[in-house]
């Protein structure tokens, strides 16, 4: 079974080397909220163009390490971050750094659909809007909703609310409203965790369409999926005191074939998590 | 112990145990449906009182009759008429028409039979008078004849009672030998039924003998001519039967007669050949007579000439119009008469016949006499004040001035601030007649009855109202009305209306909720979305929780010592009048200092409602803003604001409806308790509808009760449509949100 996996998500992407480019570095970094420390020590590098996904078992804080790559831990006011994410050459935690600019370039997509209450229209429109967009708004509504896969399914009721698609249409809507900014980097946290499986692959196929423009960080509770989707993998673990770590990080077809560590490959093959 | 029992409850334990715990759940529900129950009882009580209140029969009593004013004209204008002879002395009269063939005139029929050889009848629209058609009615000018006394009045003297006994008894022995009709048996019947209940007879027996030489004293007896004859003749009979007292009686005409029944009390019977209008009726009561009208049988009035006439034999109604008012010569009535001058005789303005006749030639309503008429009749009945001040709001006349010199009117008119009545066109008919059934007529609720007893107790209501105000009509009387809206403050409940209070609350409210809308919105946002938890905020918050519980005569006492008193320069307008006196007379008791007054007391409603609202907005959605690189305040725009405004405007509608009802904090502000003038702005005094109803409450008339429950509607529909708009916008944008 988990072979046959590994063997699709080799074939999917064939050109799974690195070439040098990175998209994303994060250097040893720490998260905590309040006194409790969340992640230590991560050290990740994605790499331009890929899909990268973040597994690992439950509270091992591999949705709070993708959400301090775009520094939404911003929002929660007990957290704290250390270390460095080194983003076009900058760590985006400087103190001269705007984290809307750096939610401006790095997008994200959350674990349940999240369309704005508005029109499906707005939806996209909106971002760009606020972001200050001057060309041809409505070229870029349907570009972002074609590069969603979501164009064909909503043409005709652009201006009827974006809560009235089904959840994958949602899911999808929110993806076209995240890149109709025009992100670099789009930040995924298990996107398709509360979608069927049928909407679940549309997602799964438009992520692959998508890592042509985007670097895709994804983080999934679903071992088949960051097999058969993903470029790299990295494993994340909580030790004793609760907090997360990195088990390893590399190719996914390496991680799922051949783990270094024997953890990695408990969990992988449904021994633990 | 047996250590394989089972934990859980099974077969039959299973089924009793699942029982007992539906069980416990019914007596919860039943205690909830209970204080469902009380609420909707309370609610209903409550709206059952004001709407008992606000509906019901009324007694109205006029302060004169329209019939009166309409018989008082008409009379004027035979007495005026040309070529008119009147006189209270009928043989005078007689002596007259007898004598000339172009003369006209009336008598009862007896007096005209007494001279039938010098005088002619005529038929009036084709009906001779006799015993026949007057009976039947089919003769128009038929009428009954009364004799008016009072129960106490035969009470004090017995040989009153005994004298109407005899007359009721013996009247149709001799009527047609006096020259009347027999009366109709029914009316008589029913005359004799209130001679016994007046003296104290069950009603079914029949008249008790009377032997008229067992009593003694005086009668005294005036009033009509027409009745006269035939009190006379009784009169001598009684004589003859042995009363050894004296009976003394008058002729002086119907109106006299009442006159001294009722108002002078200074005799005990009064004849009438018509019946008692309902102020002599009311003068009567005043000095403890109640009238009893005792029918005693019919007359035909009979339009009589000379005998030695020649033209005339038929008249109709319309033509004895003309007769005897506006035509001159007899060929100006009927053309196929001769062009000889028509010499009219009438009895005087005392005379209960002059009155029938004129009544029944004359069926004017009030409300058709012609404009100059019920000008005359206004400026005849109110005081040459109020029908200047009249005449100021509208002329009653293009050119002409009815309570002014027109030099004194051209001078008001080129005063600067002339009055409206220079401009406007002049009064219409309609104006003027309500004028005059609002200032002359002046019709008066005596006693109202609740809705309830109106409905279901209709014939007690009635019963009483006959006792009350037997000259009274009941109508049914919605206080609620058109009128009641749109009239100013007044001192007379019938007259008053909430206009001046529903503008004053209108104001107030809406200078409350400009001020304390954005204000609590926006220290909503402040606190929910900027402020860091630290002590003071939480000290913030906790303040602005107790503040939605402080008493809200508080605020009246803080808005008093602010807005009124220290800020007066800035809530009186006097700052933007440029400092002088200019609007200040309000001295800061203004629209203004109430509505920021209001507005402070419900801020923490506001507030905490829309702490809330914000805090109910998902954080998935303002993660997604941030996510795509929004800013926190368009985020807070965009986002939080449009999802969080339902709940916003729901917080606000709760605080609106309790400003709306506010009473105790605008009484310490200074509502203005008596105000008809319609608030202007933000710097006019005031009052609102709770206070208007508050103080309407505490008047002692009845009628400000019922005033109050319209009041109360009018609050309550107010208040629901205020409410109905803030839950339609509150509705409009959740749609666009979903």
């Amino acid at each position: 079974m988990i072979e046959t996996n590994i063997q699709s998500a080799v074939n999917i992407s064939p050109k799974s080397s690195l070439n040098g480019e990175y998209a994303l570095k994060a250097h040893n970094l720490d998260v905590y909220y309040s006194s409790f420390q969340a992640v230590k020590n991560v050290k990740l590098k994605f790499p331009r163009n890929r899909i990268t996904a973040l597994i690992g078992p439950s509270g091992c804080g591999k949705s709070t390490v993708l959400r301090s790559f775009n520094r939404m831990n911003d929002l929660i006011s007990s957290a704290r971050v250390e270390g460095a994410v080194h983003f076009r050459g900058k760590n985006i935690y400087d103190e001269n750094v705007d984290p809307v600019e750096v939610r401006r370039r790095i997008g994200m997509v959350f674990q349940k659909p999240n369309p704005f209450p508005k029109s499906v229209y707005e939806n996209v429109a909106w971002g760009a809007r606020i972001n200050g967009y001057e060309g041809d708004m409505d070229g870029l509504v349907e570009g972002s909703l074609r590069q969603a896969a979501l164009w064909d399914e909503v043409k005709d009721k652009l201006h009827q609310s974006g809560l009235s698609l089904s959840g994958g249409q949602q899911q999808r809507l929110c993806i076209a409203r995240a890149i109709a900014v025009k992100p670099e980097i789009i930040l995924m946290d298990e996107p398709a965790s509360a979608l069927d499986p049928i909407a679940t692959l549309r997602i799964e196929e438009l992520i692959q369409t998508l890592k042509e423009k985007y670097t895709i960080v994804i983080v999934t509770h679903n071992m088949q999926q960051a097999a058969r989707a993903s470029d790299f993998t990295a494993f994340f673990n909580v030790d004793e005191n609760r907090t997360g770590y990195l088990v390893e990080y590399g190719l996914t077809t390496g991680i799922f074939t051949n783990p270094e560590h024997e953890l990695t490959e408990q969990y992988i093959t449904g021994r633990f998590g | 112990m047996n250590k394989e029992k089972n934990v859980y409850p099974e077969g039959e334990a299973l089924g009793a145990q699942i029982e007992s715990r539906h069980r416990r759940g019914l007596i919860w529900r039943a205690l909830f449906q209970l204080s469902t129950v009380v609420g909707i009882i309370a609610l209903t009580a409550l709206l059952y009182n004001i709407i008992n209140q606000a509906f019901g029969l009324t007694a109205v009593q006029n302060a004169v009759e329209p019939e009166a004013l309409v018989l008082a004209y008409e009379e004027a204008r035979m007495l005026g008429a040309s070529n008119t002879v009147s006189s209270e002395d009928d043989r005078a009269l007689l002596e007259g028409i007898a004598g000339d063939a172009n003369a006209v005139g009336f008598f009862g029929y007896a007096y005209y039979q007494a001279n039938a050889d010098r005088l002619k009848t005529l038929a009036v629209d084709g009906v001779e008078p006799t015993a026949e058609t007057a009976a039947s009615g089919e003769y128009p000018l038929s009428r009954p004849l009364f004799l008016y006394t009072a129960p106490a009045t035969m009470e004090e003297n017995p040989q009153v009672a005994a004298f109407v006994n005899y007359y009721l008894t013996h009247v149709d022995e001799v009527i047609e030998d006096v020259g009347y009709f027999p009366g109709d048996a029914a009316a008589l019947e029913e005359a004799r039924v209130d001679w016994l209940e007046a003296n104290g007879y069950a009603p079914s027996n029949r008249l008790p003998e009377v032997d008229p030489a067992a009593y003694d004293g005086q009668i005294t007896i005036t009033g009509s001519s027409t009745v006269f004859p035939l009190t006379q003749r009784i009169a001598e009979m009684f004589k003859i039967d042995g009363f050894p007292g004296e009976i003394l009686v008058e002729s002086t005409g119907s109106t006299a007669g009442l006159r001294r029944f009722c108002v002078d009390a200074d005799i005990d019977i009064a004849n009438a050949s018509r019946a008692i209008r309902s102020q002599e009726f009311e003068a009567c009561r005043a000095v403890d007579r109640q009238p009893l009208e005792i029918y005693v049988g019919t007359d035909a009035l009979t339009i009589v000439t000379a005998s030695n006439n020649e033209f005339v034999e038929d008249i109709s109604l319309a033509e004895l119009r003309h007769a005897f008012t506006d035509a001159t010569t007899w060929a100006d009535v009927n053309e196929s008469w001769p062009a000889e001058p028509i010499v009219r005789y009438i009895p005087g303005a005392d005379s209960g016949t002059l009155d029938f006749f004129s009544e029944t030639v004359f069926p004017v309503a009030l409300a058709d006499l012609p404009k100059d008429v019920l000008v005359s009749m206004l400026a005849a009945n109110i005081s040459t004040g109020v029908g200047r001040r009249l005449e100021r709001e509208q002329r009653f006349y293009q050119d002409a001035l009815v309570f002014e010199s027109p030099e004194k009117y051209v001078e008001v008119c080129a005063a600067e601030d002339a009055p409206e009545g220079c401009t406007r066109p002049p009064r219409e008919q309609e104006d003027v007649y309500r004028l005059v059934v609002e200032r002359v007529v002046q019709p008066e609720v005596q006693q109202t009855w609740s809705l309830v007893d109106s409905v279901f107790n209709q014939a007690e209501v009635l019963a009483e109202a006959q006792a009350e105000h037997p000259n009274a009509r009941m109508e049914f009387r919605s206080w609620l009305s058109s009128d009641f809206v749109v009239s100013p403050q007044s001192d007379d409940p019938e007259l008053a209306g909430v206009r001046t209070a529903l503008l004053g609350s209108l104001w107030v409210i809406a200078i409350t909720i400009l001020f304390s809308f954005p204000i609590g919105v926006g220290a909503a946002i402040y606190l929910e979305e900027y402020a860091n938890d630290n002590r003071i905020n939480r000290f913030i918050q906790t303040n602005i929780n107790n503040l939605a519980g402080v008493p809200s005569i508080i605020y009246g006492m803080l808005g008093l010592a602010i807005f009124v008193r220290l800020l007066e320069s800035i809530t009186s307008g006097a700052i933007l009048a440029g400092g002088d006196a200019v609007g200040t007379t309000a001295n800061g008791r203004t629209i203004l200092s109430a509505g920021l007054t209001l507005g402070l007391l419900i801020l923490p409603i506001i507030i905490i409602n829309a702490q809330e609202a914000i805090r109910a907005v998902p954080s998935s959605l303002r993660q997604a803003s941030y996510g795509l690189g929004a800013t926190k305040w368009q985020t807070i725009w965009s986002h939080v604001l449009p999802n969080a405004l339902p709940g916003i405007l729901t917080g606000t509608i709760l605080a609106m409806s309790r400003a709306i009802g506010e009473t105790a904090p605008l009484v310490v502000v200074g509502a203005s308790t008596f105000i008809t003038v319609d608030p202007e702005g933000p710097f006019s005094k005031f009052t609102t509808l709770p206070i208007q109803i508050y103080q309407w409450t505490s008047r002692p008339q009845d009628e400000f009760r019922n005033i109050a429950a319209a009041a109360i509607i009018v609050l309550l529909i107010l208040l629901l449509t205020l409410n109905a708009s803030a839950v339609f916008l509150r509705n409009r944008f959740s749609k666009r949100l979903t």
